[in-house]
Order: structure tokens, then sequence, then C-alpha cells
């Protein structure tokens, strides 16, 4: 009888759990934590904030030539701004409407060695911004807020051209899977 | 030890998800998971629709598409959503850009939630990154 009962528990540890499959990363089963930025909350408020930058004014004729700045992350998660940063450029600059300057210190050497008469481009703005959170629980609901706040300064001038922020807010009592 | 077979066998039908999916399979076989939904602009003005989804199509109209150009001359359009229903909805929409022969210029990789109160008008916007998408076509599906 020992036995049997160690064999039912094998089972029962064995049997649990759902295996891994692979998900359409732009779909609606994706895992929703309310603790930390999921992949789809950058891609939300990045295409809202694109959509919200290309109506600017700067962005009416040609591609600017721009420059990312710093990013800061705010928030009690670890994660690479570049999963915001990258919803917003890519699209740009494929369909050809920035300029975008490589940000490493080997490019900014080379720019800055080749001297201002050389015909390098120039950053005309440069993209910076913040990321925070804000989180609240009533009983056994918790709320976590994350803010995402861009801004667009034009360089020659110093002045910020476009600015936005964007929240996304989750609600729940544990994390879940599913919009 | 009769008593604790029992309860393991609980433990295993109550811990399993195996459980759940038979569930979610009835369920679903009753009660069809949900279709994606499209509006497209036309080029001499309006929109087609394309009802995948009854469901959500009784619940949301789609009321108007309107279309226009920016400064640059990028296509920009705007679709006039209402929740006609009684009940709060939760939809996710997506955007994406046809050139003039229908081939596809840009879509948009991810789906946006648009929570909707009965009776609430929304409207949302998307504005094409090139020059040659002259159409829009709308993605919607419920939560």
């Amino acid at each position: 009888m020992h036995k049997l009962s160690l064999l039912a528990c094998a089972v029962f540890i064995v049997g649990c759990g759902t295996p891994a499959t692979y998900k359409d990363p732009t779909g609606r089963e994706l895992v929703v934590s309310l603790d930390k930025v999921n992949i789809q909350d950058f891609a939300t408020a990045g295409s809202q904030m694109l959509e919200s930058m290309i109506s600017s004014p700067s962005f009416s004729k040609g591609a600017p030539v721009l420059q990312l700045g710093a990013i800061t992350n705010d928030t009690a998660d670890n994660f690479d701004t570049a999963l915001l940063l990258s919803k917003l450029t890519v699209p740009l600059v494929n369909a050809g409407r920035v300029t975008l300057l490589d940000n490493d210190a080997t490019a900014n050497a080379a720019r800055a060695e080749s001297g201002s008469k050389a015909n390098v481009p120039r950053a005309e703005y440069v993209l910076k911004g913040k990321i925070l959170e804000d989180r609240s629980n009533a009983g056994s609901t918790r709320q976590g807020s994350f803010i995402f706040q861009l801004t667009l300064v034009e360089v020659k001038r110093g002045v910020a051209v476009w600015t936005d922020e964007k929240i996304v807010t989750k609600q729940g009592t544990k994390n879940a899977v599913g919009f | 030890m009769k008593q604790i077979l029992p309860l393991l066998a609980l433990g295993l039908l109550a811990g399993c998800t195996s459980i759940l999916e038979t569930g979610d399979s009835i369920e679903r076989g009753l009660n069809p998971p949900s279709a994606f939904n499209y509006a497209t602009t036309k080029p001499e003005g309006g929109f087609s629709t394309q009802l995948n989804d009854n469901r959500i199509g009784n619940k949301v109209e789609l009321l108007a598409a309107r279309k226009s150009k920016t400064d640059g001359g990028y296509t920009r359009v705007q679709f006039d959503l209402r929740n006609g229903s009684s009940l709060r909805q939760a939809i996710n929409v997506s955007f994406e850009w046809l050139a003039a022969d229908g081939t596809v210029t840009e879509s948009q990789p991810n789906l946006i939630a648009t929570p909707l109160e009965p009776g609430a008008l929304t409207t949302v916007t998307a504005t094409a990154l090139k020059v040659q998408s002259a159409e829009c076509r709308l993605r919607l599906i419920s939560r």
C-alpha cells in the first residue's frame, strides 16, 4: 500500500502542468503579469506613441535625422528599454520616415572625427523618455500601472516638439493568460 | 490509507490542466472561439465589411470610416465604433495598410485593447507610414 501511495504521488506530480507551446507574440493568448511589463505592453504603448509621433509636424515631410537619447527605467522590473524604442524605430526606419543615427561610442567618435565640415548627418531630433510604475491594491485585488513617457527634442532650438504619455493598467488577483 | 488514495485522486483531478482542457473543448464546442472581423476603406469612399464573428458584430457597430491625407501626403483613417449592447465589451483592434493595387504595404504587429462601456462611442485612428499606403483594413476581434 505504501508503494501504491508513492505511485499515486508520482502520477500527481508528473501529470500536472501545461506543456510549453509556441504562441503568436502579436496575439491574445499571452501571459499577463501584474507586477512586470509584458512584451505586449511594450507593443501597445509603442504603437500608440508611434501613431501620435508621426502625426506631429516634425514628421510631416522628409526623413529627419533622429538620435536616441536615454530612456530611464524607473520601475522595479529589470528590462531593456530597447523593447519600447524598437516599436517606434523599426517601422520608422523601414518606411524611410527617419534617418536613425547609430548611437554607440564608435559612431559618435567617427562623427566627431569627421569634423563639422564633413557631410555626415547631424542629429536634428533626440528621442528620450521614462518608464514609471504605480501599484495599488484593494483586498486581494492588485493593480499595476506602467507609464510610458516619451519626448522628442529639437536639437537646434533645444525645445520639446512632441511629447506623449501612455498608461497600461492591469488589475487582478493573479497573473493570467490572455488580454 | 484508503482515505488517502481518494484524496490524492481528488488532488489529481483538481490540479491537472488536462481536465480544464476537456472542459474548454466542451465550452468551445458550444461557443466557438472569436474570429476576426474586418472593415476596409474603399477608394471611392466609405468602407466594406467582412463579418466572421456575428457575436461581436451584433454588439459593436462600425458607424463611420473617414479617410484623409496628412500634410506630408500620408493617408490617415479614423473608424468610429459604438458599443450598441447593454454590456461592457472588450475588443482588440489593429490595422493593415494596402496599396492602390491591393498589396499589403504595412501591418501593425500587435492588437490594441479597446474597452467599450455600454453605449460608448470611440474613434480609432491610424496613419500610414508609407506614401503608397492608400487603403486601410481594420482588424477587430473580441476579447
